[in-house]
């Protein structure tokens, strides 16, 4: 009932909007980076008679509709030089706007009065963003920049730890992330386990992560959506930049195809340390291999003043072989075709079409009759029409919809024994997802800004397949198949919906300080199976079953914000969250996941609960800045037969996490970047008690809980130091730019727990004689670690 | 498989060195529970079962064993065993075998122990296993070069039908390999129901899981088998419940720390088979398996 309310009233919004549109004239066009070409996301169009204005979308594309009249626009970008400009709007106009990078960062002239407005028009809550610059300066791991290693700064963003893939966001498991890259999903964001991440930063334009007041058109997972977004290619002129580090070698290559109309990017990297290593090492010389890699690649034609197609693609891969014939590798590809279309001066659309594949392949074995060679994959297609229609300067009105086909290989899998060859694979599971969505961005009054929406989501689970089910038992024991029914090619195995709604409001209480607040519920339909402390390349995903209901979330958030100082430069705030989920998924102890056919028979369900409050505060300008990040939060779940059916903690729960983050500029060729983490310890379980059995020690606790104990606090500082290399040389200047970056990961070489394991002494115990038992610590890194690298452009 | 994966991970090492060190901490205090170590099989001897206290984790004693309990096995056919108190090993129960070994194939043993009012029961089906058909060894290269590292390999075939299980367990110079790391299980002829591996030759990880795992001082494996060594390899029949047990025994109590702390599962109780009569009486622990042996001993020439 309520729902149906509430579409009846979006559908009396449009209507309203649409008959008191008339004898108003409309404004739009892009917003591009005059040095590059390349659009610019969330720049502000602000109209000062009106004091109104508008933000670009991902494409740089803005439009507002508003009376005819004279009016000055600023268009601006935090770090771009404003552009004023005088128009007479006595008929719609499209104004493609190029904005230059300023020389003086950050010298942003801030007009008081028009502060409230110009706050008003940018509304987002519970996101971040990281510009690629700032990501560039955090001292990175071995000096390597990585996108998903600086989200870890951020607050509410953490980590089960060092090396570990991936990363957690509001007490949510690694796989409730949506990671985007051009809106391609990416099923495994990590190179060498989680020590790097895929996205090249020489390649990435734009990064965002929501945490939380998730808009309508983004769905499939319940934590968190990271949007990030390739660079489109200098549509000006030819640039080569790239790099050398302790890891990776990197370049990108990038030029206009034909000048202002079309360009392209391609970037490459590749860990190149057995290249380096295989004088030394014989392993390698006899085809041992320990490589990554990745390309990314983007083109885009600026076809008409109404057209626009952009083609990406991604392809990285992790390779580990033991010799010619043993070893496995994994790797994401991924590839995005989109259409914008301006189909009039109100009306954007843009199609996009993805096609996204994440695979492993292991094989051991080095002669033929006795072999095991097993490859998985998830891949799928998407297609998503998006249309935006800019109602005035008050509305704007976003709706599409999104169909994605998914098939799940879990095993393609022979085992041969001497000679005997079997084919273990299990069957493949084909998905199909879909979604209708609309919300609209709506401003009242001075004050008041909402945004409001619904997601309508369809998952089908259908043939050629099984579906089986369980016998009950004991909650934590595994479940006894009891039955098996086989389904034709395109019947349906299972369905499900879920009406996801999604509410933001903002309240501009001063023209410095507002209010902010938002309620979502997400649908995911996959799932991560994994059930090791670090997500690794070899788990799987799966999708909903007849047995595995779809995993929902349920997230409110409230929170206050407010600029300081004289030039607005300080930023601060503080963002409480709450978020209850169902269907969460765990497993049996002595869970059975890979190659196993009855894995639902494993898996439990359980309900989880995460709340928590995040202090941000930022200095954005000025030769020092930085921010200061601080979650408290806590994050359980309640699985019936584990941790006897009570709340426990998850491995992820931290008490405290406090980020700190900051730069300094020294002169004008040395600048200096330092952060510091603390972060509490990390729920684990401890045994109380041993005992033997057939020889061997067995830990036991006799409470049967499940994370009883606290790891030690982890702390971290790192220090860069940056020196940018000479603009002139005998007196002329360098057409190459170039730098230097000295880092030092973990400068007081902390040994910062990761875990705490027991186990027998290594040493073989003679008959008769007690087994030595102890507990040991284990640092991921152990000392400091220094790194150099040399960037360059030209 | 999984233990190649393992060895994978330390190939990481090469990169960064992760860093175990020892600690001492103050452990939760916890009640004593009892344990029943119970594996009996038809191997002509002595059989024995324990009955012990559990102890705290971090206190390295002979588990206590307890006295005065009253244990025996019957089966479907209505023969009761009845197994008597060493006199000078406190807990310690054993039946002397005479004239043929323990039990027949495919019948059904219940377990009991009575011990100061408590009553303990627990069931298992006695399996079948197939012969050692032999036992090889192999040179093997070794990255280094060295030249006198050999590994040996059992040879046998999981007879058709699905669902064996099987502990191969080997004794090299007639000491048992019992370190956690060489727990070897077989389901059918591979590693897990899922493998869906039945009636083939045990495939080659199983086949070489006869290697003890040493090490050297600086942390490199010695050559598993040396010439003169003997080995003696046995198949063990299990229940599937007793090879879930010790899977999940194999995965809580191998710990090697390092990377492969990163895929470490989280700590948890291993199962148990043994239950009080009374579900409101004292805690039990521990495992009853009943199964038939093969065996095969070589000492190793060039």
């Amino acid at each position: 009932m309520s729902r149906n309310l509430y579409l009846l009233s979006i559908l009396y919004f449009l209507t309203h909007f649409a008959a008191n549109a008339q004898a108003k004239h409309t404004l739009n066009g892009y917003i591009r980076d005059k040095a590059n070409g390349e659009a610019l996301i969330g720049a502000t169009i602000f109209i000062r008679e009106l004091k109104t204005g508008t933000v670009t979308n991902v494409y740089g594309f803005y439009s507002i509709t508003v009376p005819a009249g004279t009016y000055s626009l600023e268009f601006s970008y935090l770090g771009y030089t404003t552009v004023n400009q005088v128009v007479d709007l006595t008929g719609s106009i499209r104004l493609d706007i190029e904005l230059s990078p300023s020389a003086q960062e950050l010298q942003e002239v801030v007009v008081t009065d028009e502060a409230e407005e110009r706050k008003a028009i940018n509304k987002e809550m519970s996101t971040n963003k990281l510009d690629i610059g700032t990501i560039k300066k955090i001292p990175a791991f071995l000096g390597e920049v990585d996108v998903i290693k600086s989200l870890q700064m951020l607050p509410g963003v953490s980590t089960v730890g060092e090396g570990a893939s991936g990363f957690n966001v509001r007490g949510g498991s690694v796989g409730q992330n949506l990671v985007l890259l051009d809106e391609a999903p990416v099923y495994n964001a990590s190179h060498l386990l989680g020590f790097f991440s895929v996205f090249n930063p020489d390649a990435v334009k734009d990064v965002k992560l929501y945490k939380g007041a998730i808009p309508p058109r983004y769905g499939g997972r319940i934590s968190s959506i990271l949007d990030v977004r390739m660079k489109e290619g200098n549509s000006k002129k030819w640039e080569v930049s790239g790099g050398v580090g302790t890891i990776f070698s990197r370049v990108a290559v990038e030029g206009p195809l034909i000048k202002d109309k079309a360009s392209f990017i391609i970037a490459a990297r590749r860990s190149y340390i057995d290249v380096l290593a295989r004088p030394f090492v014989k392993a390698l010389q006899n085809g041992a291999g320990l490589n990554f890699y990745d390309l990314t690649v983007k083109s885009n034609y600026n076809i008409s003043q109404r057209d626009h197609v952009y083609l990406s693609g991604f392809f990285g891969r992790d390779n580990f072989l033991f010799d010619r014939d043993q070893g496995f590798s994994w790797g994401n590809a991924t590839g995005t075709l989109r259409w914008n279309h301006i189909f009039n001066k109100r009306l954007f659309a843009n199609f996009t079409g993805v096609y996204s594949n994440y695979d492993y392949h292991l094989k051991f074995g080095k002669n033929t009759s006795d072999q095991f060679s097993w490859n998985s994959s998830i891949s799928n297609y998407i297609f998503k029409p998006e249309l935006t229609y800019f109602i005035d300067s008050k509305n704007e009105l976003s709706f599409g919809a999104e169909a994605i086909y998914y098939t799940f290989v879990p095993a393609n899998a022979v085992s041969v024994s001497n000679g005997e060859s079997r084919d273990i694979s299990l069957d493949k599971k084909y998905n199909f997802e879909s979604a209708l969505y609309a919300g609209n961005s709506q401003r009242i009054g001075k004050v008041l800004t909402l945004d409001y929406g619904l997601r309508f989501s369809n998952f089908n689970y259908f043939g050629p397949g099984s579906s089986y089910s369980y016998n009950d038992t004991i909650p934590g024991i595994r479940k006894s198949v009891s039955g098996e029914k086989s389904y034709t090619k395109g019947e349906s195995i299972a369905t499900y919906h879920n009406w996801e709604p999604r509410a933001s409001f903002k309240v501009q209480v001063t023209p410095n300080s507002s209010i902010k607040g938002s309620y979502n519920r997400m649908a995911q339909y996959l799932h991560l199976i994994s059930n090791t402390t670090a997500s690794n390349p070899l788990d799987v995903w799966t999708p909903s079953t007849n047995n595995i209901r779809p995993e929902i979330g349920n997230q409110f958030t409230l929170g206050y914000f407010r600029s300081l100082g004289k030039e607005t430069e300080y930023e601060v705030s503080i963002e409480g969250y709450y978020r209850r989920t169902q269907n969460q998924i765990d497993y049996v102890d002595g869970a059975d996941l890979l190659l196993n056919k009855y894995l639902e028979g494993d898996l439990l369900s359980g309900m989880g609960r995460a709340y928590g409050v995040e202090l941000y505060a930022q200095k954005k300008t000025g030769r020092l800045n930085g921010w200061v990040s601080y979650t408290l939060g806590h994050t359980e779940l309640k699985v019936n037969g584990i941790n006897r059916n009570n709340w426990y903690s998850t491995r992820y729960d931290q008490r405290h996490n406090l980020k700190v983050a900051a730069f300094y500029d020294i002169n004008k060729r040395w600048s200096a970047s330092a952060n510091f983490i603390f972060v509490s310890g990390t729920p684990t379980t401890f045994p109380t008690s041993r005992y033997v059995v057939q020889g061997i020690l067995i830990p036991y606790n006799a409470n049967e809980s499940r994370n009883n104990v606290r790891l030690p606090s982890y702390n971290r500082l790192d220090l860069s130091m940056r020196l940018e290399g000479k603009r002139v040389k005998r007196g002329k200047e360098r057409k190459n730019h170039d730098y230097w970056v000295f880092s030092v990961y973990n400068v007081y070489a902390r040994k910062n727990p990761f875990s705490v394991y027991f186990a027998q002494s290594t040493t073989r115990t003679p008959a008769g004689q007690p087994i030595p038992s102890q507990a040991s610590q284990l640092s991921i890194i152990g000392s400091l670690v220094p790194a150099i690298s040399y960037n360059f452009k030209f | 498989m999984k233990r190649k994966y393992v060895e994978l991970l330390f190939f990481f090492a090469i990169l960064f060195s992760g860093c175990d060190t020892v600690i001492h901490p103050t452990l939760q205090p916890a009640d004593p529970v009892y344990v029943v170590d119970a594996f009996i099989s038809d191997k002509p001897e002595t059989q024995v079962i324990r009955l012990m206290l559990s102890q705290p984790y971090l206190e390295a004693q002979l588990p206590p064993g307890v006295s005065g309990a009253t244990v025996s096995v019957s089966d479907n056919e209505g023969n009761t065993f009845s197994f008597a108190e060493n006199a000078n090993e406190a807990g310690v129960y054993s039946w002397v075998q005479s004239g043929s070994g323990f039990g027949k194939v495919g019948n059904v043993y219940t377990l009991s122990v009575n011990v100061n009012g408590e009553s303990f029961i627990a069931q298992s089906k006695m399996g079948r296993v197939p012969k050692v058909d032999s036992i090889t060894f192999q040179h093997t290269d070794r990255n280094d070069g060295n030249p006198d590292f050999y590994r040996g390999q059992f040879w046998a075939t999981d007879p058709k039908g699905p669902g064996d299980t099987y502990w191969i367990k080997t004794y090299k110079n007639g000491i048992l390999l019992n370190k956690p790391s060489e727990i070897n299980l077989a389901y059918d002829a591979a590693f897990s129901k899922g493998s869906n591996f039945d009636g083939y030759t045990f495939i080659q990880p199983i086949r070489n899981g006869i290697n003890p795992d040493d090490t050297d001082a600086n942390n490199q494996p010695l050559s598993a088998y040396s010439p003169g060594d003997s080995v003696y390899v046995e198949i063990h029949a299990l229940t599937e419940a007793t090879f879930d047990y010790l899977a999940q025994v194999a995965i809580q109590t191998n710990r090697p720390g390092g990377f492969s702390e990163l895929f470490a599962r989280p700590l948890a109780n291993v199962p148990t088979n043994v239950f009080n009569q009374n579900a409101k009486g004292a805690k039990v622990q521990g495992f009853f398996n009943v199964g038939s042996v093969s065996g095969l001993g070589k000492k190793f020439k060039i």
